[in-house]
């Protein structure tokens, strides 16, 4: 379901692409064609987030033909994926290291929707580039300020403060610049669903941005959650991520590894955390498509109390630039 | 006396003394010298106009910033790959002459004969690849993209030709490489002043076409056929000191030019298909980018690969490794021309060749055709015999070639060894005929030595063969029929052997393994010898045919062997640790012995003598082989001489046991001994593949101790395909231990395809440990020393007491202090060594000089780059990033690096590329170029492209669209067919029918995807040749595309067939009510300019239309509708394969044909339109209706405009004319007196009107005269009477003033 619209959103920013699936459904052939972009809409499919669309969409838009500019409908917070607002606070910031800047990229909720139903909106806008800046990203830097939102829908205006009031008590035992903003829609912009959640970043003075989110249980699944609870568990999560640290927080590890391989034929670096299970299938994957394969070291923090162990990845571009892109 | 006149005084008015005299008066007058005319006159100098001066600083900086590049990272690598010199001119002009000289020059070799490239070592730091460019502009395109330099050499005597030009546009269009001119044949000049004019003039126009101020070379005389030594000499200064500008499309890509081809196809496959297609590898030094392995490649001339493999080898032509010395001696002067033939050292993945030939000069005819036929026609048995282990060869290049023996030599010159060996004469034969005087003593007495250490008789006995042979050798030709004949017999046979043994060696493997274990003590060294160097590869491989010895031999000597190497003490420890390894490798390893048993049955031959005999025979060749390279051995460096001795000694004790049976056998074997071989390596190669696999196993085991994440993410180093599979099912070492889980999550979260990380177990962050563990990652945590804001401050307030410290960045502050902190413990590190005695106060002053020292530093730093600009930050990033790249996998060795960055340029690679078209092994002539361009990630694809096109201007015609061009665009040259196009206002793009003359177009073709910004250039065909100019456009590629948008115009008519007022009712335009509907509101326009709408389509007939107009049509009217109508671009795209052509011919590669081509070949005239024929015009008289306006309308206008129907009297009716009167002559009198009356009357009327006229103008005057009189009078009677009235009015004023006043008074 979700897959069958993923590829609907392929085609959409693709042109002449072939796509052929089989009667039974089982075996996919895609003839790749050529990223287009322009302004478009597609309708996700619920089961999955928006995050999920994303994701993909953040690696594809710097190389297209036309600015990206698309609305996206679907679900956006959800237990699942990657939530729009983390992607919002730090894929973007990762873009812009390397050299996809400008103030056409954004991501932008104009409604919020939370599964089952969704019902939520998000409009996505990418600048193009002809080739990517290569990166050293090696020191993360130390934390200066934690920012997060949390954000309820159809539910009571008070879950919000209730995450925030948990989230607090605990992260201020660390920092006092700690600052959770509450965002709840009404009406149209609240979605089809109820529910609640937040998302926490925290950004280093070298502008690592790391983070963490959670959500409630969608509605008619699972117990309810006690907002105090989720606030708790969050501020909890963002701990564990920092305590992985790295440059990169681990959603957005492959998309960054991904750019690194993508870039001049330079040498790139990124201090990153453990690598995910997902982050290691793509390395996989990078190899067996670019032939590019990462230099691994990894690192022990040399201090104390600076979390667990970090791996530095290195390699060097394949020289890619993006063919699509017109000269005037 | 007759005193003679004295010769006048003569003032000198030009040289020193006039000079001199100038400037004394000059002096005198106090001006000065001219060049203090600043001085001197300071009010020329000021400042007379700012906007002026304003113009003149901007025009300057311009200027300056004119000359700046883009920069780019330099990403040239440490050791950069030779300099492609390519020598280019018209035939006859000398350019092969040039490159002999060249090559004598730097390196003090003669070669006779150029063909492809020679690379050549031409200093310290640099290396030079000559190629010599044809006129055939297949080359010229190709060796344009590659090269570095261009030698463009022009015949004085004739002046420019169309090749230079034409190579010079090329150039253009690729990228410039460096130009430099050179021009010969000037000895034919006998008058010098003439010499001079041409010079000159060939130098402007030079300078025209590349750039003012190229360098143009002067090539003067010859002598005994070659160039002047000085002016050569000084030509290979300017090239070996030259400074290139790296070339964007070189520079992104990476690309071979190839010294040296071989074919590795399966001669059974040729066997049964001559024309099947052909597996080769390629050499040469890789060159601009990085080159990844299985990545995609073009072949000019042949077409697009896979790269199969990609190895580097040892480089055959290396530079010096010290630097030091001023120059270079003669052994550093390398040349390497494999094509040519020459080339001292030939490495190749597993062996090593070595020319030994020290008459090159008297051989080199001979030898090119034998290679060149060789490689071509060559063998059949050839390919496995290649690929088998051998090792080193002696090659002598003059013996071998005419022999038998030059076809498996050269073709697969792993084996020549073996082949020495088995059909021992010819070979030696060889040996000694060339090198009697120079290796004779050397090699003879190495192998003295060995026998007499071995005590053995073989050698005694080989010996005597080689006299044989020898003898033999005088006898030349009967040989090489012998020859013939032998390797036809051989033929059927190996092929036997093939099929029979191939299935067999992956099938032996089972039983095999009982021997494996016993031979656990033999597979170990084998194991640590892999890490050793490539002779003891060789060695490993005769160990190989020992163990395809029958097993009880086999025990016996490994049990030697083992007690041999553990008197190494080095190997011993790796061993240790290959135990656990060995169980895989005996498989692969006892593959071939089982291989051997096999064939050892099947053969005929060998069937009377028994297993046991067979076997031995083959371990003393393996033996003898093993001896020759311990000669090699010897020669080349003493600290291999003793491995070799130890393993020479070694198989002389096992030798011993077989040596009688040996010789006696020794003379029938000799085929059987082939056919061995031949087998044996197909087991071998196996065997290498599972080594190479293995050793690297090895190698990552070793470091399993540190956990490598590396191992985890990209399992087993060096990639197999079904490593993990393999791995899971049979190794549990501990390292898959603990990927295995890792698996099992992986496909957890697969099931999601998820980014997020999961978290299994999170830490309980309420505890005071745990949370304590990331406590310093926030700012509010602890710092580093050297970062610590307190720990900061205190410390400068230690430095600086009362001074206030300006800078509060917390960072800033950082830096320096670590600097400070570094440099002080450096400080008191070499304090303490160098002075341990000194006070402590002093140590603690130099420490503070230090860090002021530092801090200016960093000020200063910091100060300068405040006016930096923003080109020089710019540089200054690339450099950083330059300095990364190199820095980053410096340290690693290179089979590592080669993984994580690829190959990198200036590596000497062998490529494998696997489905070649067999016309390009069979017609394959070095003449030509091989270049091997790498294409980029989506470069291998085909789409649309657009081009701004622009028809060179030296080209005759203009090109047609819709008619096949060829283009030459990145690495590629192939044929398509453009449409051209220009871009509207609205950025429609219309469909031109030719290129405009002299102006831009579009153009877009079907084709290969190229990077945008790339250059291309078309040629209307490559074959033959023509006066004229052969470069038709050249341009640029804008964009890329799988679909196109190129409209042509299309007018749709129709003609009405109903006019109302301004409606009318169209027909014929469109065939149904549907497309009606289509154009629904489309503006439509009457011939005669009405414009108008198309409203609704009719139902009546078929596709007419109700319109509107803007004013009313007639029925004679043509009504259009303007319409695009997208073009489809034909998706033909034929890559040039000219180099597949045969020998001859390879200039004369023609593609699809024009229609004009095919037309005038065929002889079919074209059908005219008898509409478009031109005619002479006849113009109608056009008749306009009279102007009809309706009575209504005329009654309302007024009078002026009315129509006057006065002058429409009509006719008179016939009934009303008069008849004409006809007089009488009584009657003409009378009125000719009456008309003479009449006049006379007249006259008289029209005096006294005259003389009136003048009486009246009389009495006009009179009367006027008079009338001013009575007029002036009346005036003075008037202005009298006025006055009176006057003064009589202002009297009654008064009066009434008075009067009023008192009646004022008495009111």
């Amino acid at each position: 379901d979700f897959e069958a619209s993923f590829i609907r959103l392929i085609d959409k920013v693709t042109n002449g692409s072939r796509i052929e699936i089989n009667q039974t459904g089982t075996t996919l052939y895609y003839q790749p064609g050529l990223l287009y972009g322009g302004s478009l809409e597609h309708d996700c499919s619920p089961s999955r987030g928006i995050g999920y669309y994303l994701e993909s969409l953040l690696c594809l838009a710097p190389f297209m033909k036309h600015p990206l500019k698309i609305v996206l409908r679907g679900v956006t917070n959800d237990q699942v994926d990657p939530s729009v607002d983390v992607l919002k606070a730090t894929a973007l910031p990762l873009l812009k290291k390397f050299g996809i800047d400008g103030e056409s990229l954004e991501i932008k909720i104009n409604r919020r929707g939370m599964p089952p139903k969704g019902g939520g909106e998000v409009l996505f806008a990418c600048p193009v580039r002809k080739v990517l800046q290569p990166i050293q990203f090696t020191d993360p830097g130390k934390i200066k300020r934690i920012r997060g939102t949390a954000y309820s829908v159809r539910v009571s205006p008070q879950m919000a403060n209730r995450m925030v009031e948990s989230a607090r008590s605990i992260l201020n035992k660390f920092l006092p610049d700690i600052y959770i903003y509450t965002d709840h829609m009404k009406g149209v912009r609240s979605g089809k669903s109820p529910g609640f959640g937040m998302c926490l970043t925290a950004e280093t003075i070298n502008g690592t941005i790391l983070s963490a989110e959670l959500a409630s249980n969608p509605q008619g699944q699972g117990a309810a959650v006690l907002p105090e609870e989720l606030g708790q568990n969050c501020a909890k999560l963002l701990l564990e991520e920092i305590y992985r640290g790295g440059c990169v927080d681990s959603t957005n590890q492959s998309l960054a590894l991904l750019l690194m391989t993508l870039g001049q034929r330079d040498v790139s670096k990124v201090l990153l955390g453990p690598l995910s299970p997902y982050t290691i299938e793509f390395l996989r994957h990078l190899r067996s498509f670019f032939q590019i394969m990462f230099k691994i070291e990894t690192k022990t923090p040399e201090e104390e109390h600076m979390g667990g162990e970090k791996v530095l990845m290195t390699c060097v571009g394949v020289g890619f630039s993006n063919l699509s892109k017109t000269i005037r | 006396m007759e005193e003679k006149e004295k010769k006048k005084h003569r003032a000198k008015h030009s040289g020193p003394k006039a000079e001199k005299k100038r400037k004394r008066y000059l002096s005198d007058l106090g001006l000065g010298d001219e060049e203090n005319a600043r001085k001197r006159n300071p009010k020329a100098f000021t400042v007379h106009s700012a906007v002026r001066m304003a113009r003149t600083f901007h025009r300057t900086q311009d200027l300056k910033t004119k000359k700046h590049h883009i920069p780019v990272v330099d990403r040239t690598p440490l050791e950069p790959p030779p300099v492609v010199v390519v020598v280019v001119g018209p035939p006859k002009v000398g350019k092969s002459t040039v490159i002999k000289c060249l090559i004598k020059n730097f390196t003090r070799q003669k070669l006779v004969e150029i063909r492809g490239p020679v690379t050549i070592v031409s200093g310290k730091k640099r290396r030079l690849t000559i190629i010599e460019c044809g006129c055939d502009i297949n080359t010229m395109i190709d060796l344009a993209k590659v090269a570095d330099l261009v030698l463009m050499l022009i015949d004085a005597s004739f002046g420019f030709e169309m090749e230079t030009f034409e190579f010079l546009n090329i150039c253009q269009v690729h990228g410039f490489p460096k130009i430099m001119g050179v021009l010969t044949h000037l000895d034919t000049f006998k008058n010098n002043k003439q010499l001079k004019k041409t010079k000159k003039r060939l130098k402007h126009r030079f300078w025209t076409e590349v750039y003012p101020g190229a360098k143009l070379f002067y090539l003067s005389g010859m002598v005994h056929g070659e160039y002047q030594k000085q002016e050569i000499h000084n030509l290979g200064r300017f090239i070996s000191v030259m400074k290139f500008r790296p070339l964007t499309w070189q520079t992104s890509h990476p690309y071979v030019l190839v010294d040296r081809m071989e074919e590795l196809t399966n001669p059974e496959d040729v066997r049964i298909n001559p024309k099947c297609d052909r597996k080769i590898s390629l050499y040469g030094y890789l060159r601009g980018a990085h080159l990844k392995n299985k990545s995609q490649i073009h072949m000019p001339g042949v077409g697009d690969f896979a790269v199969s493999d990609v190895s580097f080898l040892p480089d055959p032509c290396a530079l010096p490794e010290q630097q030091k010395k001023r120059s270079l001696n003669e052994k550093e002067k390398l040349v390497y021309a494999p094509l040519s033939g020459v080339g001292g050292i030939v490495y190749d993945k597993d062996a090593v060749y070595i020319d030994l030939g020290g008459s090159h000069a008297f051989q080199e005819e001979l030898r090119p055709n034998h290679e060149l036929v060789q490689s071509l026609i060559s063998t059949h048995s050839a390919i496995d015999v290649k690929m088998a282990s051998s090792k080193v060869s002696l090659f002598m290049d003059s013996r071998p070639l005419g022999s038998e023996d030059v076809r498996q030599e050269f073709v697969m010159p792993k084996e020549e060894k073996q082949v020495d060996l088995k059909t021992g004469r010819v070979r030696r034969r060889a040996v000694f005929e060339e090198e009697e005087k120079e290796d004779d003593d050397a090699v003879s007495d190495e192998e003295d030595d060995e026998e007499e250490e071995a005590a053995m008789s073989e050698d005694g006995s080989d010996g005597d063969d080689e006299d044989d042979a020898e003898e033999e050798s005088d006898t030349e030709l009967l040989e090489e029929e012998m020859a013939v004949e032998r390797a036809k017999r051989l033929k059927p046979e190996a092929i036997n052997e093939e099929v029979v043994n191939e299935l067999p060696a992956f099938a032996d493997s089972d039983d095999d393994l009982e021997m494996s274990s016993e031979g656990e003590g033999q597979t170990a060294p084998e194991e640590s010898e892999i890490e050793e160097d490539e002779e003891e590869e060789e060695e490993e491989r005769t160990y190989k045919n020992e163990s395809s010895d029958s097993e009880f031999e086999a025990a016996s000597k490994r049990e030697a062997k083992s007690k041999q190497n553990e008197v190494n003490t080095e190997d011993t420890e790796m061993r240790s640790q290959i135990l656990d390894h060995s169980l895989k490798r005996k498989a692969g390893l006892t593959t071939d012995s089982g291989n051997c048993t096999e064939e050892e049955v099947s053969e005929s031959e060998v069937a009377n003598s028994s297993l046991s005999e067979g076997d031995p025979e083959e371990g003393s060749g393996g033996e003898l082989e093993v001896e020759k390279s311990d000669g090699k051995g010897f020669r080349h460096t003493p600290a291999k001489k003793a491995d070799s001795i130890r393993q020479t000694k070694l198989k002389a004790v096992e030798a011993a046991a077989d040596d009688d049976v040996e010789n006696l056998l020794r003379e029938e074997e000799e085929y059987e001994e082939k056919i061995d071989f031949s087998a044996d390596t197909i087991g071998a190669l196996k065997w290498k593949e599972d080594l190479t696999q293995k050793a690297a196993q090895a190698f990552l085991r070793q470091q399993r101790s540190t956990p490598n994440l590396r191992k985890l993410v990209y399992g087993t180093a060096v990639e197999d395909d079904d490593h993990e599979s393999e791995d899971a099912a049979d190794e549990l070492g501990g390292l898959f231990r603990v990927s295995r889980p890792d698996k099992a999550s992986k496909e957890k979260a697969n099931a999601l395809d998820c980014s997020k990380f999961l978290i299994e177990k999170p830490q309980d962050w309420d505890l005071e440990e745990v949370m304590s563990s990331i406590r310093d990652c926030f700012v509010t945590g602890k710092w580093e020393d050297d970062k610590d804001a307190a720990k900061l401050l205190e410390e400068d307030e230690e430095l600086y007491g009362d001074f206030e410290d300006l800078e509060t960045g917390v960072v800033h502050k950082g830096k320096h202090a670590a600097e400070g902190d570094e440099s002080g413990s450096e400080e008191e590190e070499e304090d303490g060594k160098m002075s341990k005695p000194e006070p402590e106060e002093e140590e603690k002053k130099k420490e503070r000089m230090d860090k002021k020292q530092k801090l200016k530093e960093r000020f200063d730093a910091e100060y300068d780059e405040g006016d930096a600009t923003y080109f020089d930050d710019l540089k200054e990033e690339m450099h950083k990033q330059a300095q990364l790249n190199r820095a980053e996998f410096e340290d690693q060795d290179d089979e590592t690096r080669v993984q994580y960055e690829g190959f990198r340029p200036g590596m000497y690679v062998r490529i494998e590329i696997e489905n070649v078209p067999c016309e390009f092994v069979l017609n394959f002539d070095p003449h030509y170029p091989v270049i091997l361009g790498g294409l980029g990630n989506s470069e291998g694809n085909v789409g649309y492209v657009q081009l701004r096109l622009k028809k060179h201007r030296w080209y005759k015609k203009i090109l047609k669209t819709r008619d096949p061009l060829i283009l030459s665009l990145g690495w590629r040259r192939f044929q398509t067919i453009p449409m051209f196009y220009i871009e509207d206002h609205n950025g429609r793009h219309r469909l031109l029918k030719y290129t405009p003359q002299h102006m831009h177009c579009g153009a877009t073709f079907w084709g290969p995807i190229t990077p945008q910004g790339t250059g291309f250039l078309a040629v209307q065909s490559v074959s033959g040749t023509t006066p004229d100019f052969r470069i038709a456009a050249t341009g640029v590629v804008l964009d890329l595309d799988k679909s196109i948008t190129i409209v042509k115009k299309l007018k749709l008519t129709g003609f009405p067939f109903k006019i109302y007022k301004n409606t009318s009712f169209i027909k014929g335009m469109f065939n149904s009510q549907l497309e009606v509907a289509k154009f629904e509101g489309a503006a439509i326009r009457s011939v005669s300019g009405i414009r108008g709408q198309i409203k609704k389509a009719l139902r009546a007939p078929a596709g007419a239309f109700r319109a509107t107009f803007e004013d009313k049509l007639l029925m004679s009217d043509i009504v259009f509708v303007r319409t695009w109508y997208p073009v489809s671009i034909p998706t033909f795209y034929n890559p040039v394969t000219s180099l597949l052509k045969p020998a001859g011919e390879k200039d004369s590669w023609s593609g699809m044909k024009t229609t004009g081509q095919l037309r005038h070949e065929r002889g079919i005239k074209l059908k005219q339109n008898k509409d478009s024929l031109y005619k002479p015009i006849v113009r109608e008289k056009r008749h306009f209706n009279k102007l009809h306006i309706p009575k209504a309308l005329q009654k309302a206008l007024p009078f002026k405009n009315k129509p006057k129907n006065l002058a429409k009297k009509g006719k008179t009716p016939k009934d009303q004319w008069r008849p004409a009167v006809i007089r009488e002559p009584h009657e003409k009198k009378i009125s000719a007196l009456l008309s003479a009356l009449s006049t006379v009357n007249n006259y008289k009327i029209r005096k006294a009107k005259v003389k009136h006229r003048e009486q009246l103008k009389e009495y006009l005057k009179v009367k006027q005269k008079e009338d001013e009189q009575k007029f002036r009078r009346q005036k003075e009677a008037k202005k009298k009477i006025y006055r009176i009235l006057g003064q009589r009015e202002k009297k009654r004023q008064k009066s009434s003033l008075k009067g009023s006043s008192k009646g004022e008074k008495s009111v």
